[in-house]
């Protein structure tokens, strides 16, 4: 998914204007301006359109509703913001939803960062269908993988619908995500370092621990974060294979019923803020790791590179 | 020769567990969904047997032959717009941001940081029929029947902003992949700022056009929270109807076979739309 | 890209979609979900002496006050995990039916759900039997009209945890001369009108309208009602089909007339004091909900002193003036005249003989008639 295979060749068949005779004349000049002015207000207007939402949870999560509905303008207060967890069924499915996300996150990036390995470094029989196995499940609207999932589980009765076949199905859509993501990071790679150790002496676990796992790292850092993301917003896959376990996305959409809590906004807004910490630190690790390797800069762009909703 | 042998063993290991799990939990689900939209129920027992019942796919495309062409719909405008809005911002991030690149980046993966549901439901806020933002296309004349949530317009609207990033990200990639040289030697022979674009820009930026229609059209077509919460009876999208039959009326056969032919439609399209739109772009992608 | 030769890559790929298949067929072999064959379960509370440990409950939001459950509690030194977390009736019966047909329970030992879907549950054999010995409340304050439903004519499976009445919900402001289940069709409306997504309500309130007989309807004229209704959807008559959601529609104002339940219209008018519950001039539709336990409960014995305990009529006094919904419990009147005479006397609570004349009990549907027509409201309800 993300930015790594070599671009065609720039096209050079289609550079030389036809009409390149004219010289630029006054109004041309000024409907360059215009246009390029306009280009970057158009740019401006979606980067509010992209923020408003954002803007509108942070402040109502200081709203202070009548009732139990938290969607007009009453009041301001701090009251939910100082006591973000004191719905405990929230709290509850925020617990399970983190957890589960920590567990689907590590087992999904050890697994995926073998698969990459496997993929990039090694020429085998089947790597065609290996690579089309992990393409397919991110072609696959999520609709579709939750009603797979849960009809196998349907049919075979076991394990009941609950926190494992959550898990089972986060590792699932996650893995493909975190191959792709470390496999970027993977082709990359000097292999030079590695010719190095090995001239040196060092036996290929070594070399592996000592050159190999140290220089893809961030890029490992990087495709778990992607996976703890995108596990821990999943709702449809969710709410296919949760039986009576509540995760937070699927307490919202059950409260969503009767009335979302003010304390979800606020839960939101503090996810919001981690999440913005975490990726800060993980550009600045990012960075350091390749200053202190300076190996060719790959595309910063990788962590951020798709989360699914 | 040897090197290659002894190198194949570590290879399966390395592979095995997620291979396993994909086909486990991927795969065979899929064999699984096939087989359970071909049963039928056990009169009031909510079992099912295996009885090769393709009646199941007619009866359930005459039911919801609708919601589905509406999804396509939907998803469709929803990827043209996702286009249209995102292209602009993604080119300004790669040519002209400068120092505000990276803060644009971080404006357009943001709502990746808010939940999805809480996004949506802010923006049940903000089109709800009292709502300042509906008065005021009210006004200008945008909303004909008196309310924007509850329809087909607030459901694309919503599509839109979820997937949008899906559209920018792709598409700043691949713009931001181009020599600027390659932009300056059609300037240096007087191509207008125009024919630069659309001959040299565009065409360079195809893949990242290929890859962001994807990935925002395949979620888009089996999206249902939008249609969930912004939309009305007239706007719901085959997910919904897949979800509602799976989950709330147990039609486990039916709501299969939608799933079945829900997934295969959209197979279809992407495969005639790589081929048409030129492979390299996502093969390049998937391709080491 | 691999390099390997065409005939290679192709061995590899048979012996990868072989072992799939073999997986799947030998998973699918010992399978004892939906294909599996059919058990008949059933089983009866065993009591044992005295009630302790956990019991886990399951209910719809908002539907007890804040004191009962540590109350119990306190009483009883049972300790209760109670989950918010029905929605629907259908959601919730299709969220626990895989596992109460294996015989278990996820561990809830109550669940209360509609007449109806207890009526499926007991044909399937879903619910244990309950031993009554330990429900002296229950026979003595169950109200008469309530304990011999067509049903369950003994009380063998269920208890009931309240009553109501479905009717309107109008904005006073808004949509004053809203007074019948016919005003809702009535075009000035459009688009600002909620009809409820169960077919049990929705559908006999139509027929109302219709002045179809709801305890005589045929299938013809159920499909009738449906027809008119999807007729109101297409046209933009009819906003959403709803649950509890109708109550946000209604408070930001996205909705001013719509079918609702009679508790709700109280607590809603704590967003907006314009809010009220109508009887329509047709009638309404009056139902039950019940305790239920399901098979494989665990701690079956505390499930039953809970369902006791809420039959005293000091107890049930709270939730009655919480949840505003028509209690099934006699004497909690009495107690509520004494403490909070205004809730006693609200003919919402305690309606009386002259109030619910027009209103009749949810029709049943059975077999065929039924399967025909959840398919059609189906159809109308996902658009």
């Amino acid at each position: 998914m993300s930015a790594t295979a070599p671009t065609a060749a720039p096209g050079q068949e289609t550079s030389p204007g036809r009409g390149s005779l004219s010289a630029e004349t006054g109004p041309a000049r000024a409907w360059r301006w215009l246009r390029e002015h306009a280009v970057n207000i158009v740019a401006i207007l979606v980067v509010i359109y992209l923020l408003v939402p954002i803007v509108v949870i942070f402040v109502f999560s200081f709203n202070n509703p009548a009732g139990r509905y938290n969607f007009t303008w009453v009041g301001f207060t701090l009251q939910h913001w100082s006591h973000p967890f004191s719905n405990s069924e929230l709290t509850e499915a925020m617990l399970t939803s983190i957890k589960l996300a920590l567990l689907a996150t590590v087992v999904s990036t050890i697994i995926g960062t073998m698969m990459a390995i496997a993929l990039v470094r090694h020429k085998f029989v089947g790597r065609r269908i290996a690579n089309f196995l992990i393409v397919i499940p991110m072609a696959t609207p999520e609709v579709v993988m939750g009603a797979s999932l849960l009809s196998f589980f349907l049919i075979l009765g076991t394990p009941a619908l609950g926190f494992e076949t959550l898990l089972i199905a986060h590792v699932m859509f996650c893995i493909s995500f975190v191959v792709v993501v470390v496999r970027s990071r993977l082709i990359g790679f000097d292999r030079s370092l590695e010719e190095a150790a090995k001239d040196l002496g060092a036996g290929p676990f070594t070399t592996f621990r000592l050159i190999t796992f140290p220089l893809i790292l961030p890029g490992i850092f990087g495709a778990a974060m992607l996976a703890f993301a995108l596990s821990i917003d999943d709702f449809v896959i969710s709410n296919f294979n949760s039986g009576t376990t509540v995760t937070f996305p699927l307490y919202i959409f059950g409260a969503a019923q009767r009335g979302i809590p003010v304390e979800v906004y606020v839960v939101a807004m503090i996810l919001f803020f981690a999440t913005v910490l975490a990726m800060g630190f993980a550009t600045w690790q990012q960075r350091r790791a390749e200053r202190m390797t300076s190996i060719r800069p790959e595309q910063e762009s990788d962590i951020v590179l798709p989360g699914i909703a | 020769m040897v090197a290659a042998i002894r190198r194949r063993v570590p290879a399966y290991f390395l592979l095995a567990p997620g291979t396993l799990w994909l086909i486990i939990f991927f795969v065979i689900p899929l064999y699984f969904m096939g087989k359970l939209s071909l049963d039928t129920e056990i009169p009031g027992t909510l079992h099912y047997h295996f009885t090769w019942e393709w009646s199941n796919y007619k009866e359930a495309l005459e039911l919801y032959d609708t919601q589905f062409f509406r999804s396509f719909e939907y998803a469709g405008i929803a990827t043209v717009l996702c286009l249209v809005i995102g292209y602009p911002l993604a080119y300004v991030i790669a040519f002209k941001a400068g120092r505000w690149r990276n803060l644009m980046l971080f404006a357009v993966v943001a709502p990746f940081f808010t939940t999805y549901l809480v996004r949506t439901l802010a923006w049940e806020t903000i089109l709800s029929d009292e709502s300042p933002v509906t008065e005021f296309l009210h006004t200008i004349g945008l909303a004909p029947g008196g309310h924007i949530l509850a329809t087909g317009f607030a459901v694309i609207a919503g599509i839109t902003y979820n997937f949008l990033p899906f559209m920018i990200l792709p598409l700043y990639a691949s713009l931001e992949r181009i020599d600027v040289r390659v932009l300056e030697a059609s300037k240096d022979l007087y191509a207008s700022a125009s024919s630069t674009f659309w001959k040299v820009t565009l065409p360079l930026s195809l893949p990242g056009v290929v890859a962001g229609t994807l990935l925002t059209f395949i979620p888009a077509v089996g999206d249902y929270v939008n249609a969930e919460f912004l939309g009305g009876v007239n706007n719901r999208m085959i997910g919904n109807v897949i979800q509602s039959l799976y989950l709330t009326q147990s039609d486990y056969s039916a709501a299969a076979a939608l799933s079945f032919v829900l997934m295969a439609v959209i197979m279809i399209v992407v495969f005639i739309y790589i081929r048409f739109a030129g492979s390299e772009a996502l093969m390049g992608q998937e391709a080491t | 890209m691999g390099t390997s030769g065409s005939a290679k890559k192709g061995a590899g790929r048979l012996a990868l979609a072989l072992a799939g298949l073999a997986v799947a067929v030998g998973l699918a072999a010992c399978g004892s979900g939906i294909e599996g064959p059919v058990e008949a379960t059933g089983a009866k509370v065993e009591l044992e002496k005295k009630a302790t440990g956990n019991l886990v409950i399951s209910n719809w939001p908002l539907y007890i006050d804040k004191k009962t459950v540590p109350n119990f509690e306190k009483a009883t030194g049972v300790s209760v995990a109670y989950h918010e977390d029905i929605n629907s009736n259908e959601e919730f019966f299709n969220k626990m039916q895989p596992q109460l047909s294996a015989g278990e329970s996820g561990g809830r030992s109550i669940f209360v759900l509609a007449d109806y879907m207890v009526a499926k549950m007991i044909k399937l054999g879903y619910l244990m039997e309950l031993d009554h010995s330990a429900l002296p409340e229950v026979k003595a304050n169950l109200v008469k009209n309530l304990r011999h439903p067509p049903f369950d004519p003994e009380r063998k499976f269920s208890v009931p945890w309240q009553s109501g009445m479905t009717g309107i919900i109008v904005n006073k402001e808004q949509a004053p001369e809203v007074h019948s289940i016919c005003d809702l069709f009535n075009p000035k409306y459009k688009g600002k009108v909620d009809f409820l997504n169960e077919v049990r309500e929705t559908v006999p309130l139509v027929m109302k309208c219709e002045g179809v007989d709801t305890e005589k309807a045929t299938e013809a004229d159920w499909l009738k009602a449906i027809e008119k209704i999807k007729t109101a959807a297409t046209d933009g008559q009819i906003r959403r089909f709803t649950g509890n959601d109708y109550a946000q529609d209604l408070t930001n104002g996205n909705a001013i007339a719509v079918m609702g339940w009679s508790g709700d219209a109280v607590q809603l008018q704590a967003d907006n004091p314009n809010l009220e519950w109508r009887m329509p001039t047709e009638g309404c539709m009056l139902w039950s909900e019940d305790m239920i336990i399901p098979v494989g409960a665990p701690n079956a014995t505390a499930a039953e002193a809970f369902m006791n305990y809420v039959y005293k009529p000091e107890v049930q006094a709270n939730i009655a003036a919480y949840v505003n919904y028509v209690t099934p419990v006699e004497g909690v009147q009495e107690v509520l005249a004494k403490t909070e005479p205004e809730i006693a006397s609200n003919h919402l609570i305690f309606p009386s003989p002259s109030f619910i004349k027009n209103c009749s009990p949810t029709p049943a549907l059975e077999g065929k008639e039924e399967k025909n027509v959840i398919k059609a409201f189906d159809e109308v309800l996902n658009g």
